[in-house]
């Protein structure tokens, strides 16, 4: 690793669902030397000031998604650029949202991501969607099995064609239900429904990740353990008498 | 019609209650199914007694509850609860059934009820309490309750316009629900032991509410509870108008004070989280019109309930069981957090796979994530055995938590876990047990029992 890589965590302080957390928290055991910055929601973002390796932001409240979209709202065309530039972006949960369009709900409210993809969501706070996700990650020479777990209030539409997804789902729902492409991908922008510790239920994702940033190949922290217990998962959700939905 | 269909409804759950008894069935939420099938709004027309209680929150609703049934019955009343039945709407519904005569009139004055809070929906629009406690808000399962910022929602939502609030002052998110209700609040004060800033992974109200800069705390116990206030517009969460003071834990008493007087308590757990049980009894029966001294004769006679059962002494070793919540990551933090700070060295069987879900689907385990794993990083925890389904993920945890390999075994069946304990002298083995292996949990502490009786080297 020549250069220090950085990574800028967008609003911990609320975007931080799940165990989201621990995805960044999981690079930075494993790779010591990466800088970890953390933008608020008071003051200018990080990005503003440097471009970094990596941002990442994970699953928010309702209300947290509203207070997301309105302090990026004022940066929204450095994102784009940042984004057209091939800056890379890990988004979990229903953060993918806030890069995303209109958001309906049942009761007859609206919110507005910042429309930088041309998804909309609708969301039925009453019905809460339960899953247990496996699918395939191809990247050029790169494939591999995706474990994991959605659970969510949404789910997302394409507003014309559908776009590039970030997995090929095997089992479970896409962006919506109808689907198999999860996700929204555009250069190394990667935006997925799947929630929690993505990177420390899947090493190989993990490693492709840290050598994209520009980390090389990096041995994880415990990784023959988190190998391990990846096989078993990829094992137990590749069986079909393994349940799917909650 | 419809209250025609309550009359059926009432009937038919009213037989079901004598077919159970005759067959010698256990079905305690049987007949409130049944009534809600037969009546989906049964409990609009149930018949409710004068003065209703409930008591609701993450955290604590149980013991709160068991404990103001205890009080409220000291004092002569009969009280109608759902102590043996479930929290949610068809739990209230027996209850209700169970209290009422055939004719369908009440046959209790007071009713106190621990409600589930998803089930507000269900319950409130037919249902006023004059009083709901509300001990707090916390992350919980992920599948049912998302976030504990839906489930004050869904409180506010439903919670009756009328229905007087006794709320946890420390608890920011709880301080939030219903603003338009009347409300009083309880906490306590400074003590031994408080922080200043978390250290904890959940962290679920960070931010001003009115400002967003990052809220900060005069004193703090774990999470979010504490009194907070903001450095920056001057926000500051509400005053106590019952204020726990002068926790005495070497003694185990408290006092609790308001605008009247000073009442001296008896605690009944060393833990924070039963401090706030009860400091919060005490606030919910002042408000109720009971005086100080009413109310400590009434602690008096508590039993200390379940704080020591669940420990057990043969030889030197000590046998301890602890439920620990499966996919609860705030109350298995808390436990492993008590268990860190008691003395002596420890063994620890973790039975933290949920068994209920291996039956349908698999277990969603980013709660590892959200808990803190790293309260059991302590010299004084010696082994950990991890045994059932979800071993690898929790030896993962441990690791990643720096906790050392060498403190980790392993056994595949949870059964067979004690066979990995060293039962080294004066040992205190835990038996960490999640409400779906209640059962499981006991026959792996009779197997530590008899390990420990038969003296291995
Ligand atoms: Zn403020």
């Amino acid at each position: 690793m020549d250069k220090t890589i950085r990574i800028e965590v967008l609003f911990p302080e609320i975007a931080n669902l799940y165990g989201d957390l621990e995805n960044i928290s999981y690079l930075k055991k494993s790779c010591p030397e990466i800088e970890v910055a953390e933008t608020h929601l008071v003051g200018e973002p990080c990005f503003m000031e440097k471009t970094p390796d990596l941002i990442y932001m994970g699953t928010l409240t309702e209300r947290g998604q509203r207070l997301a979209v309105e302090k990026l709202a004022q940066y929204k065309a450095k994102i784009v650029e940042m984004i057209e530039a091939g800056v890379h972006f890990l988004v979990t949960g229903n953060a993918l949202e806030v890069f995303g369009g209109k958001i309906t709900d049942t009761n007859g409210s609206e919110d507005c991501g910042l429309e930088i993809f041309p998804i909309h969501a609708k969301r039925d706070m009453m019905k809460r969607f339960n899953s247990l996700y496996l699918a395939k990650f191809v990247d050029g020479e790169t494939a591999m099995d995706i474990v994991g777990y959605k659970s969510q209030f949404t789910h997302s539409y394409w507003d014309g064609e559908a776009g590039e997804g970030v997995f090929d789902t095997v089992r479970g729902p896409g962006l919506n239900p109808e689907i198999t492409k999860e996700g929204v991908r555009r250069n190394n922008f990667l935006g997925t429904y799947v929630i929690g510790p993505v990177l420390v239920l899947n090493p190989p994702f993990a490693k492709w990740l840290l050598k994209e940033i520009g980390a090389g190949d990096v041995e994880l922290a415990f990784e023959k353990e988190a190998m391990e217990a990846y096989e078993a998962r990829v094992k137990e959700y590749s069986d079909e008498n393994t349940g799917f939905y909650y | 019609m419809e209250i025609l269909r309550y009359y059926i409804a009432l009937w038919a759950a009213k037989l079901s209650i004598v077919a159970l008894k005759i067959t010698k069935h256990n079905g305690t939420n049987f007949p409130g199914v049944l009534a809600l099938k037969i009546c989906p709004r049964f409990l609009k027309y149930a018949a409710k007694p004068e003065k209703i209680i409930a008591v609701t929150g993450t955290n604590g609703k149980t013991t709160t509850s068991n404990m103001l049934l205890d009080m409220l019955t000291m004092d002569g009343h009969n009280v109608l609860n759902n102590k043996m039945g479930s929290n949610i709407n068809s739990g209230i519904a027996s209850s209700l059934i169970y209290g009422s005569t055939i004719f369908g009139k009440c046959k209790h004055k007071v009713g106190l009820f621990e409600i589930d809070e998803r089930s507000a929906v269900r319950v409130f629009p037919y249902m006023k309490p004059d009083y709901m406690l509300i001990t707090n808000l916390s992350r919980d399962s992920i599948m049912r309750n998302g976030h504990p910022e839906y489930i004050g929602d869904i409180l506010t939502k439903y919670i009756p316009k009328e229905t007087k609030l006794v709320v946890n002052a420390d608890c920011l998110i709880s301080c939030g629900i219903a603003p338009e209700n009347e409300r009083v609040y309880f906490g306590i004060e400074e003590m031994e032991g408080d922080i200043k800033e978390c250290i904890n992974l959940i962290n679920d109200i960070q931010i001003c509410p009115d400002c967003h800069n990052k809220l900060e705390y005069e004193y703090l116990r774990y999470n979010h509870i504490g009194k907070a206030y903001c450095p920056v517009c001057g926000f500051k969460a509400p005053e106590y108008d019952y204020a726990g003071v002068n926790v005495n834990v070497a003694d185990m008493t408290i006092d609790v004070k308001d605008a009247e007087g000073t009442g001296h308590y008896k605690l009944l757990n060393e833990s924070v989280f039963n401090i706030y049980n009860v400091v919060s009894a005490v606030a919910l029966l002042r408000q109720m019109g009971y005086s100080h001294e009413k109310i400590e004769s009434f602690f008096e006679k508590l039993n200390i309930v379940g704080s020591r059962l669940h420990e057990e002494k043969i030889g030197d070793k000590t046998l301890i069981k602890l439920l620990a919540k499966e996919k609860n990551a705030f109350a298995t933090s808390r436990v492993f957090d008590y268990i860190s700070t008691l003395p002596g060295d420890k063994e620890i069987i973790l039975m933290n796979s949920c068994q209920g879900d291996m039956k349908h689907w698999s277990e969603n385990t980013c709660w590892l994530y959200d808990c803190d794993f790293e309260f059991l990083n302590q010299d004084c925890i010696k082994n950990i055995v991890l045994c059932g389904p979800r071993r690898l993920d929790h030896k993962l945890r441990l690791l990643l938590a720096g906790v050392p390999e060498e403190k980790l075994s392993y056994s595949e069946k949870e059964i067979d876990a004690p066979d990995q304990l060293k039962l080294f002298e004066n040992d205190n083995v835990y038996v960490l047990y999640g409400t779906d292996s209640i059962g499981l949990g006991n026959r792996v502490a009779a197997k530590v029992r008899e390990l420990m009786k038969g003296g291995r080297d």
